[in-house]
């Protein structure tokens, strides 16, 4: 038996010195591996820093817009309207002679065509409908003149918020030294001032940046979550206790399970073709519209919404199914008078982050038309609409400097409206998490 | 009668069947000798009879609604001269809208007046349809209440039939999981076989030449458009591997340092964090790496004097996909790491061996199927993603393997080439659902393998 | 617990001092404790232990489940380190060397301090890898050849290699229970530690597989020192030549197996034996 040792014998001489010589090495391996891990989650957290930090820093400036202090004279000469409920005379009526005339008395030095269509260029060019549907609100101010601050022009904007650099030469910036000095004298008599951009919240899209707004989106975005939140809800939850607590032991029920687990990895854009080719192409739902794309996304959310039910069902102890058997309750009395109940704050968890994911959806709604120019704010479910992150996406493919601040503006609404809905789910989970 | 009207008169019969059942059952016990001796509680025979009335009328409701447009469609484009009916697929939707229009009233003047029959019979239909709807609909909804209302008597199993209908329900609504299978199975294949009558499958599976858009115009000379899909999965292929050059490792590592070495204080900070970094919406990332990344990386290889540096590179859409994937990858190693039980530790450390030893030479080989899983999945999420690329790959296929340049994906493609006008019978549209089929087909296939390899895994250790 | 109830056992470990027997031992000791307390958070497991392993003998710990031996057990190669709430007070020695100084590296004691577990435990390698494993990341072996020796040896020494010989590289998961944990052994006594730690080796076993790592540890202790846990009296009997008997953190008595097991002086210990508890 002993001579068989003589290999670990051996060994046992020299082991310390053998061990000693690789110490050193193996605790700088063990150094570096650690390091390898905290670079890797400093990658992340970078990342994560990084990301939010260019789209707060970029978009706070959207949620503020320039104005300028004009004297308007509602002077029917001008505006060539006589009667403000004649339709065929407000057809032809010049709104946009209001803005300059008004500019031109603030601005009498200004002559020339050029110069006269720069200092035109301070407010923006859509500002004139807001004069008429703020004159014929009220249209006893015909023929009389008032001050009102009136939205500038987005390169105007700009130059309030000091992202124009004045020292770069004047035919490589949008904004021409007339105008600087126009804004400048402005600024010195106080007609110019920034203030909070209700816009923002409270107007459609539009193709100029100062008056467009993610209200439409937001709308949108709501109609499409009500939708999606109406259907998945309920058939999430009743899927997951047929699933949980009557399904037997067959194909079918394995068919469906493997169903549910793969549905939950298809790629979003492949609902998104499911969308077109049975919602829009086979059943004519109407393109656009909340209520196709509450459809897809209800499809594409309720794999998560039955998983996250099923774990909650299965959190119920048996004891408690025991007992209600045990009075003598039917098992779908158990379900629905005991076990329901008490699944529910998870299933309302699961729910909550399901339709998390469903508003930061983006990929399956460019399918079904949801990325069409809507000006107008949707009226219902069935009306052509969009949604915030598709108002994102949009917005991002514009040129104008503004519109990359609004796309970092849309998206912290965006991700204001995602941190709500997770910490409400964290909220509910803390509050009923119970250890049975 | 509108949808919704009819809806609602709907609920109000049902509501009505339901008081009148559960009032019948009450009024059949007294014959027997009171409540005691129904066998169900009133409100069952309620229930029942209200099942009863609303099923069928909602199924009918259901049906008509879906498919009276197409029907009358077709029977309205049935009418119009044989020049219209050989029209494709989006002039005739503008064919269809002012024939919609001049029914409604919208326009008023046909911009051929061989429209006028259609119209009318469009009119006729739709005045048919609706009061045939609305007739049958309460008809059927009423006759099943009274149905149900009549079955009512005292040793009805009232509850058990009832718990026998929501059954059926719970098990209706499990079924929607098969149906949407089916329905992506049906929209794409349909399409793709389409599509494959125009292009042949061996073009477009080899074929190394990806510019569909000249196909839009068939009056152009040799317009057929090229359908070559290689450059299309090249550049998938590409920016999937950047991605998972970057999450794989670092997720990797995250998950073993959050497991293996963070104290539960550092767990709960960066946990959740990642949780945010899981929750960004994916068009986010597809706006930063657009917008700053791309940027940022061109001016860093102009600097280090690498020219022809794409400003839509795969380079900028891979290392932003990564990041996106980095918490995907380490909730899923950070699972399969903690189910490697704490014996096979004990025994590494038992014998000496260091942490990184013990991680890298029992860990790892322990949780390897869980981890390949986990890669496969995350392969599929790259494969799959859109947004990111969308916004920050490009559109231009260009077979290539530098990732500075432009390269195009399946996704970026499928996009594109579905947002804006379509013609279901252009090789244009119908390539999107080619692509989709291949994009269905590989993640189901990468899904179900990661599946099965982490289910053995589970049981290895269950 | 059915003769004494917690009052009585208040009183007897109030102002409790020393154990019965002796736990030190003179020369020959490999391992020396003195004073050790164990805590887990708040709560203490283990009060003021003094015991001492001497050279190639089988130290046998036995007690009451949850009497903290296997606690015990765990602090002499530090394996108490991997779990984040676990403080260790009082001096522990191996050879003279003070095991929890700072200048002791703890990779460095488990070598010489080796641990088989409670339930086998190979590591999803082959059966070659695992036995090879110790040696390998220790750098204790400079060629292929040497290591392969090392191997044959230790799975000889644990009686396995007529059973494995032929399929070296196969899986280690694929043995039985028994060879596992003879596996497991081979795999300790391959680094050739001074001290082998057991902690109850043969509770996930049968009594064939059992008999076999019983008759491993009488042929081991020729060359190793032993300490080793058991749930099984009869186990420590036949294995042991001390034994030391645990309660409730404390030790109560140590002694020459046959002593322990034929005269008991403490009272707990002799109702232990005696099967009134446990």
């Amino acid at each position: 038996m002993t001579n068989q040792l003589n290999a670990i014998e051996r060994l046992a001489e020299v082991k310390q010195e053998r061990m000693q010589k690789n110490l050193k090495a193996r605790y700088a391996k063990e150094k570096r591996f650690q390091v390898y891990g905290i670079m890797s989650i400093c990658l992340g957290m970078a990342f994560l820093a990084m990301l939010l930090g260019t789209i707060f820093y970029g978009g706070a400036s959207s949620f503020m817009t320039s104005e300028i202090k004009l004297t308007i004279n509602y002077d029917p000469d001008v505006i060539g309207v006589t009667d403000l409920t004649d339709e065929d005379e407000l057809k032809w009526a010049d709104w946009r002679g209001l803005l300059s005339t008004s500019l031109a008395e603030r601005f009498p030095e200004v002559s020339g065509r050029s110069a006269v269509r720069q200092r035109n260029a301070l407010v923006s060019s859509i500002a004139e409908y807001s004069l008429r549907d703020r004159l014929l609100a009220n249209p006893e101010k015909l023929g009389t003149s008032e001050e009102i601050w009136i939205v500038a022009d987005d390169e105007i904007d700009a130059v309030m918020k000091g992202q124009v650099d004045r020292t770069v030469p004047e035919s490589e910036r949008r904004i021409t030294d007339l105008q600087l000095s126009l804004i400048d004298s402005l600024e010195a008599e106080g007609e110019i001032r920034q203030k909070f951009n209700t816009t923002f919240f409270t107007a459609g899209d539009s193709r100029e940046p100062e008056q467009a707004g993610i209200r439409g989106a937001m709308i949108g975005s709501f109609y499409t979550l009500l939708v999606t939140l109406l259907l998945s809800f309920p058939i999430g939850v009743a899927a997951a206790i047929y699933l949980e607590e009557f399904a037997p032991q067959n194909r079918l029920t394995e068919v469906i399970e493997v169903n549910i687990n793969n549905l939950a990895a298809v790629p979003s854009i492949v609902f998104g073709l499911l969308g077109l080719a049975v919602f829009i192409n086979v059943f004519h739902l109407p393109r656009s519209a909340p209520v196709v794309g509450g459809l897809v996304l209800t499809l594409m959310t309720l794999p998560t919404i039955i998983i996250s039910s099923r774990s909650a069902i299965k959190a119920v102890p048996p004891s408690i199914r025991e007992a209600a058997l045990g009075l003598g309750a039917s098992k779908m009395q158990m379900v629905m008078h005991h076990v329901l109940p008490l699944a529910m704050p998870g299933m309302l968890t699961g729910t909550i982050i399901g339709m998390a994911q469903a508003l930061g959806e983006t990929a399956p709604l460019l399918m079904i038309g949801m990325v069409a120019f809507i000006a107008d704010i949707p009226g219902g479910p069935l009306d052509p609409a969009t949604v915030l992150p598709v108002q994102v996406y949009l917005w991002s493919d514009l040129p104008e400097r503004a519109f990359v601040a609004k796309t970092s503006g849309a998206i912290m609404v965006l991700l204001g409206f995602l941190a709500i809905m997770n910490l409400l789910a964290v909220y509910l989970r803390k509050k009923f998490e119970k250890t049975w | 009668m509108t949808s919704s009207s009819l809806f609602l008169l709907l609920i109000i019969i049902v509501a009505a069947v339901f008081v009148l059942g559960r009032k019948r059952s009450v009024d059949v016990a007294q014959s027997v000798g009171g409540i005691r001796y129904l066998h169900s509680l009133p409100n069952y025979y309620g229930l029942l009879a209200a099942a009863w009335a609303a099923i069928p009328g909602v199924i009918l409701l259901a049906l008509w609604s879906a498919f009276q447009d197409v029907i009358i469609q077709n029977s309205v484009f049935s009418l119009l001269p044989e020049s219209y009916q050989a029209l494709s697929g989006s002039r005739l939707d503008l064919v269809w809208a002012e024939i919609y229009n001049l029914q409604k009233g919208i326009i008023t003047e046909a911009s051929d007046p061989a429209f006028y029959p259609a119209v009318e019979a469009l009119n006729n239909l739709m005045t048919t349809s609706t009061t045939g709807r609305t007739v049958l609909v309460i008809a059927l909804t009423v006759l099943g209440g009274v149905w149900g209302w009549r079955l009512i008597k005292p040793e009805q199993r009232a509850r058990n039939q009832f718990e026998k209908v929501v059954e059926a329900l719970l098990l209706a609504s499990s079924m929607i999981a098969i149906l949407t299978t089916v329905g992506i199975v049906f929209s794409v294949v349909f399409e793709s076989i389409r599509f494959f009558h125009k292009v042949p499958f061996t073009e477009f599976v080899f074929g190394i030449k990806w510019s569909p858009q000249i196909a839009i115009n068939a009056e152009v000379a040799g317009s057929s458009g090229a359908f070559g899909a290689i450059p299309l999965f090249v550049g998938t292929l590409m920016i999937a591997g950047i991605a998972l050059l970057v999450a794989v490792p670092v997720g990797l590592m995250t998950a073993v340092y959050l497991v293996e070495y963070a104290s539960s204080r550092v767990r709960s900070i960066i946990k959740p964090l990642l949780e945010v970094l899981a929750g960004i919406p994916t068009v986010v990332y597809g706006f930063f790496a657009a917008l700053t990344m791309a940027p940022k990386l061109k001016g860093f290889f102009e600097g280090i004097g690498v020219n022809g540096v794409s400003s839509e590179s795969a380079l900028a859409a891979g290392l932003v996909m990564g990041i996106m994937i980095i918490p995907f990858v380490s909730s899923l190693a950070d699972d399969v790491i903690n189910a490697v039980p704490r014996s096979l530790r004990d025994g590494s450390y038992g014998l000496g061996a260091t942490k990184s030893e013990t991680v890298k030479q029992v860990i790892f080989p322990a949780a390897l199927p869980g981890i390949v899983s986990g890669v496969l999945l995350a392969a599929s999420r790259a494969i799959g993603e859109t947004m990111i690329v969308v916004m920050a790959a490009g559109l231009a296929a260009n077979l290539t393997a530098n990732p500075l340049e432009a390269v195009t994906t399946v996704t970026v493609q499928i996009a594109t080439l579905l947002v804006g006008d379509q013609e279901f019978d252009s090789a244009k549209t119908l390539a999107a659902f080619a692509l989709g089929l291949m994009l269905f087909f590989v993640t189901l296939m990468l899904n179900v393998i990661a599946l099965a390899v982490v289910k053995r895994f589970r049981e290895q250790y269950d | 617990m059915t003769t004494n109830t917690n009052d009585e056992l208040a009183q007897i470990f109030e102002g409790w001092s020393s154990t019965v027997g002796k736990p030190t031992l003179k020369d020959n000791a490999r391992m020396t404790t003195r004073g050790v307390d164990v805590f887990y958070g708040e709560k203490q497991a283990i009060f003021g232990v003094d015991l001492d392993i001497g050279k190639n003998e089988v130290l046998a710990m036995i007690g009451p489940s949850g009497c903290g031996k296997s606690t015990f057990l765990r602090t002499l190669n530090r394996m108490n380190d991997t779990i984040d709430i676990c403080r260790v007070k009082g001096d522990i020695h191996l050879d003279g060397d003070n095991i929890y100084d700072k200048k002791m590296d703890v990779v460095n004691l488990r070598a010489r301090v080796g641990m088989v577990f409670q339930k086998p435990n190979p590591f999803p390698k082959s059966i070659y890898d695992n036995v090879a494993y110790g040696p390998r990341i220790h750098g204790l072996v400079t060629r292929k050849a040497e290591l392969d020796e090392i191997v044959e040896t230790a799975l000889q020494k644990a009686s396995i290699w007529n059973e494995v010989k032929d399929r070296l590289d196969q899986p280690a998961t694929g043995l039985s229970g028994g060879q596992q944990q003879r596996l497991c052994i081979a795999r300790t006594i391959a680094v050739s530690p001074e001290v082998i730690l057991m902690d109850e080796p043969c509770s996930a076993l049968d009594p064939i597989a059992t008999a076999r790592i019983e008759e491993l540890i009488a042929e081991l202790s020729e060359n190793f020192t032993i300490a080793i846990v058991t749930h099984s009296m009869q186990q420590a009997a036949r294995v042991s030549s001390r034994t030391a008997y645990f309660h409730l953190g404390r030790l109560v008595e140590v002694g020459a197996t046959d002593k322990i097991f034929t005269a008991p002086e403490h009272r707990l210990t002799e109702d232990y034996i005696t099967g009134r508890f446990g």
